[in-house]
C-alpha cells in the first residue's frame, strides 16, 4: 500500500513538522522573485511553477557568510568563529534538479577538510522534493542523466497525483523516513496512481562531450571563440546554478577589527583569476567560459565521478544574451568526429 | 522587401565592400520569441541576421571592450535610436570614434521593426531631438510616482526590500554600454573601497553607486532591467536619475558626440538649489 498526502492536509503536515522543531522553507514570490523562503502555511507556497528563479543551494552556501570575528589588540589577536547555528529544516517543494545539486556539491566541501558552514546546514536539513509534472525550453535533466522524478539529493519525493488530490509520499533515506513518523496519522494509506512526468528532450550526448572535452587538444580550439563570442561575462549563470560553487574570503573592517567573510565569487568574472602582479591567465571572455565547461564536464568528474550540472537549466533560461551550457554541449556534441 | 532583406542586403554589402569588418546584428535565439546577439564577419553568413520587434537588446555595448575598434576598421551594428544615444555618449566621452560605427538603424513600431534613415550618428541628431521633446516614458512615470508619492522611510523600505535580492552578479553593469570601466571601482582592491559582500549594505553601495554613475549618461534602454536576474525594477531608479538630469539641466543623454557629460560641466546658469 502506498502513502498519500492530501493538498487539504498539507498545513496539518507542516503544523506537525513544525511542532517536532523543524523551521519549513518553500519556494515562495515575494517582491518579484520566486525563492525558498520561511513559509508558515500551505498558502504562501508557489509549488505550480517549473521552479523557483534562485536555487535551495543560497540556504546551505551563502552569498555571504560571516566565517570569523578578528580583533587585534595590542598583545594579542583575538578571533571568534561565527559557527551556523544548528537549525531544523525542511526544504519542501524543492525540484529534482535542485535536490541533485546538493547531492553534487556535497563531495567538493568534503574532500580535504569537512566544510563546517556546508555540513552544518546538511546535516539538519531534509529535502522533500516534488517530481515534476511540467518542463519548459530550458530544462535539460534528462541530458545529464537524470529526470523530472529522479530521487538524487532528495530524502523524500512526493509524486503529484494524477487526479490533483495531492501526492503519493516516498521516503529515500532514513532521514525522510524519520521526517514522516510525526506526520504518520495525516497520510493516508491507499492506492493512486500519480501524475506523469513531462517529456523533457535530450539536448545533447553527454558522453560525446565529456571525451571531447577530455582530449587535450580541444583545450585550444576555435569553439571556444565561437560560442563564447557574446557573452558579457556576468555571474548571472554562475550564482543562479545550483552546482557552481566558488567562493572568495574577503575582510571586511578596519586593520584592527572586522569580520572574514566568504562570498559568493564566479569564473565568468575577469577579476576571479586576475593576479597581483596583474598578469592573467584567464584574460578573455572564451577562456573563462571554456573553464566553466571544463570544470563541470570534465575537471569534476575526474575528482568525484560525477558531472557539476543537473540540468536545470537557469543558465540559459535567465541568461541576458541566450547563451549558456546548453548550447555550448549540444554544439560540443554535435561536431562532426 | 521588408526591413530584414533590406538589411541583409545592405551588411552583406558593407561586408563584400571591406566598408565593415563586422556586422554586429540579432539573430535566432533558443526560443521563438527569444534574440540574441551575432556577428557575421562574411557576406555568406547575413542570412543569421533577424530583425524584427523581438529585437530589443541595445547592442553597443559590444563596441568597446577588448580592443574591438582599436585598429580603426569600421564596424557596423543594428542599433535603436537607444543604442545610437550611447553612441553619442561614448564618442563623447572619447571611447570611440564615431566614423568607426555604421548604423543600421531601426526603431519599434507596433510591434514591428521599422527602418530609420542615416548611416552615422550625426544623421539622427534631429530624431533624438524630438525624442527628447516627447519626453520620459509616460508609462515608466507611473511606476515612478507611486513611489514619489511614499513617504521617505516608506521608499527607503521599497528600496531595502529590492536590493537584498541583489546577488552581485553584475550583469545590469555587463549588458551596460555605459559600464565600460576597464576596472569597475568594486572591483578595485586596493585600497578595496567598496564591500564585495552581497549583505544589505554592500548591495546598497553597488546599487547606488551605480546609479549616480549612470546619471546624466543612461540612455534608458533597459538593458539592466531586462538582465536583472532577481527583478529588481532598475528601470526606476534610472528613469528618476534620467528626469532629474532632464528637468534641472535640460540634459537628455546622448543627444550628440558633442554633448558635453552634465556632471562634469558648470554653468552659470546652473541651478543651484541644492548648495545651502
Ligand atoms: S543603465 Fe541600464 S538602461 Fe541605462 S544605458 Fe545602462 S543598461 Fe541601458
Ligand atoms: S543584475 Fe541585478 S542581481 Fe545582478 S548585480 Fe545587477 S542589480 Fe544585482
Amino acid at each position: 500500500m502506498t502513502r498519500i498526502l492530501l493538498n487539504s492536509r498539507l498545513d496539518d503536515c507542516l503544523g506537525a513538522w513544525r511542532s517536532a522543531g523543524f523551521t519549513v522553507l518553500a519556494p515562495v514570490k515575494r517582491s518579484d522573485l520566486t525563492r525558498f523562503d520561511e513559509v508558515q502555511g500551505a498558502s504562501e507556497m508557489s509549488l505550480d511553477i517549473v521552479m523557483p528563479e534562485r536555487t535551495i543551494k543560497e540556504h546551505f552556501f551563502l552569498q555571504t557568510e560571516p566565517l570569523i570575528r578578528y580583533e587585534i589588540k595590542k598583545q594579542q589577536i583575538e578571533t571568534e568563529e561565527m559557527v551556523p547555528p544548528e537549525r531544523k529544516r525542511i526544504f519542501f517543494g524543492v525540484r529534482p534538479c535542485d535536490a541533485a545539486g546538493l547531492d553534487i556539491d556535497d563531495p567538493l566541501f568534503g574532500w580535504d577538510y569537512k566544510d563546517d558552514y556546508w555540513f552544518r546546514r546538511r546535516e539538519k536539513s531534509v529535502i522533500v522534493t516534488i517530481a515534476c509534472t511540467s518542463a519548459d525550453d530550458f530544462c535539460m535533466c534528462t541530458s545529464v542523466g537524470l529526470a523530472p522524478d529522479s530521487p538524487k539529493g532528495s530524502d523524500v519525493m512526493l509524486h503529484p497525483l494524477l487526479d490533483g488530490r495531492g501526492w503519493l509520499v516516498v521516503p529515500h533515506t532514513d532521514r525522510g523516513k524519520a521526517l514522516l513518523e510525526p506526520v504518520s496519522s495525516i497520510l493516508l494509506e491507499e492506492a493512486a496512481e500519480p501524475a506523469p512526468v513531462p517529456a523533457v528532450p535530450v539536448k545533447f550526448d553527454v558522453n560525446n562531450v565529456m571525451a571531447w572535452l577530455a582530449e587535450p587538444a580541444n583545450f585550444e580550439s576555435q569553439l571556444w571563440k565561437e560560442v563564447s563570442q557574446r557573452c558579457i561575462g556576468c555571474g548571472s549563470c554562475t550564482y543562479l546554478c545550483p552546482t557552481c560553487h566558488c567562493f572568495d574570503i574577503q575582510d571586511e573592517g578596519d586593520t584592527y577589527s572586522g569580520i572574514r567573510r566568504k562570498n559568493w565569487d564566479s569564473c565568468s568574472f575577469a577579476m576571479f583569476t586576475m593576479h597581483t602582479s596583474g598578469h592573467n591567465p584567464r584574460n578573455t571572455q572564451s577562456t573563462r567560459w571554456r573553464q566553466r565547461i571544463m570544470h563541470k564536464f570534465n575537471y569534476y568528474r575526474g575528482k568525484f565521478g560525477v558531472n557539476s550540472c543537473s540540468g536545470c537549466g537557469r543558465c540559459t533560461r535567465q541568461c541576458p544574451v541566450d547563451m549558456g551550457i546548453t548550447e555550448t554541449l549540444h554544439e560540443i556534441s554535435n561536431l562532426p568526429r | 522587401m521588408g526591413i530584414q532583406e533590406q538589411y541583409r542586403k545592405e551588411a552583406a554589402e558593407l561586408l563584400s565592400s571591406g566598408e565593415v569588418k563586422l556586422v554586429i546584428g540579432y539573430g535566432e535565439g533558443s526560443t521563438a520569441e527569444r534574440r540574441r546577439p551575432v556577428f557575421v564577419r562574411s557576406a555568406e553568413y547575413v542570412s543569421r541576421l533577424v530583425l524584427d520587434g523581438s529585437c530589443v537588446a541595445n547592442l553597443s555595448s559590444y563596441l568597446v571592450p577588448e580592443g574591438l575598434l582599436s585598429d580603426g576598421k569600421k564596424v557596423a551594428v543594428f542599433l535603436k535610436p537607444d543604442g545610437i544615444r550611447s553612441i553619442n555618449i561614448l564618442a563623447a566621452e572619447s571611447q570611440l570614434d564615431p566614423e568607426q560605427v555604421v548604423i543600421l538603424g531601426f526603431d519599434i513600431e507596433g510591434g514591428q521593426a521599422a527602418p530609420l534613415p542615416g548611416r552615422k550618428a550625426s544623421d539622427f541628431t534631429a530624431l533624438i531631438g524630438s525624442l527628447k521633446s516627447a519626453g520620459l516614458s509616460p508609462e515608466l512615470q507611473k511606476d515612478a510616482d507611486r513611489l514619489e508619492q511614499m513617504s521617505a522611510s516608506e521608499r527607503f523600505g521599497y528600496w531595502k526590500e529590492q536590493f537584498s535580492k541583489c546577488i552581485k552578479c553584475y550583469a545590469c553593469r555587463q549588458v551596460c554600454p555605459m559600464c565600460y570601466c576597464r576596472r569597475c571601482i568594486v572591483d578595485v582592491n586596493q585600497p578595496q573601497w567598496i564591500n564585495t559582500s552581497s549583505h544589505t549594505l554592500g548591495n546598497f553601495e553597488w546599487n547606488i553607486i551605480r546609479a549616480f554613475h549612470l546619471a546624466g549618461r543612461c540612455v534608458s534602454c533597459g538593458g539592466c532591467d531586462r538582465s536583472c536576474p532577481v527583478n529588481i525594477p532598475l528601470r526606476l531608479i534610472n528613469h528618476r536619475m534620467a528626469k532629474e538630469a532632464l528637468d534641472t539641466f535640460g540634459h537628455y543623454a546622448g543627444e550628440s558626440a558633442e554633448q558635453q557629460p552634465v556632471l562634469a560641466t558648470f554653468r552659470q546658469e546652473d541651478p543651484e538649489t541644492f548648495i545651502l
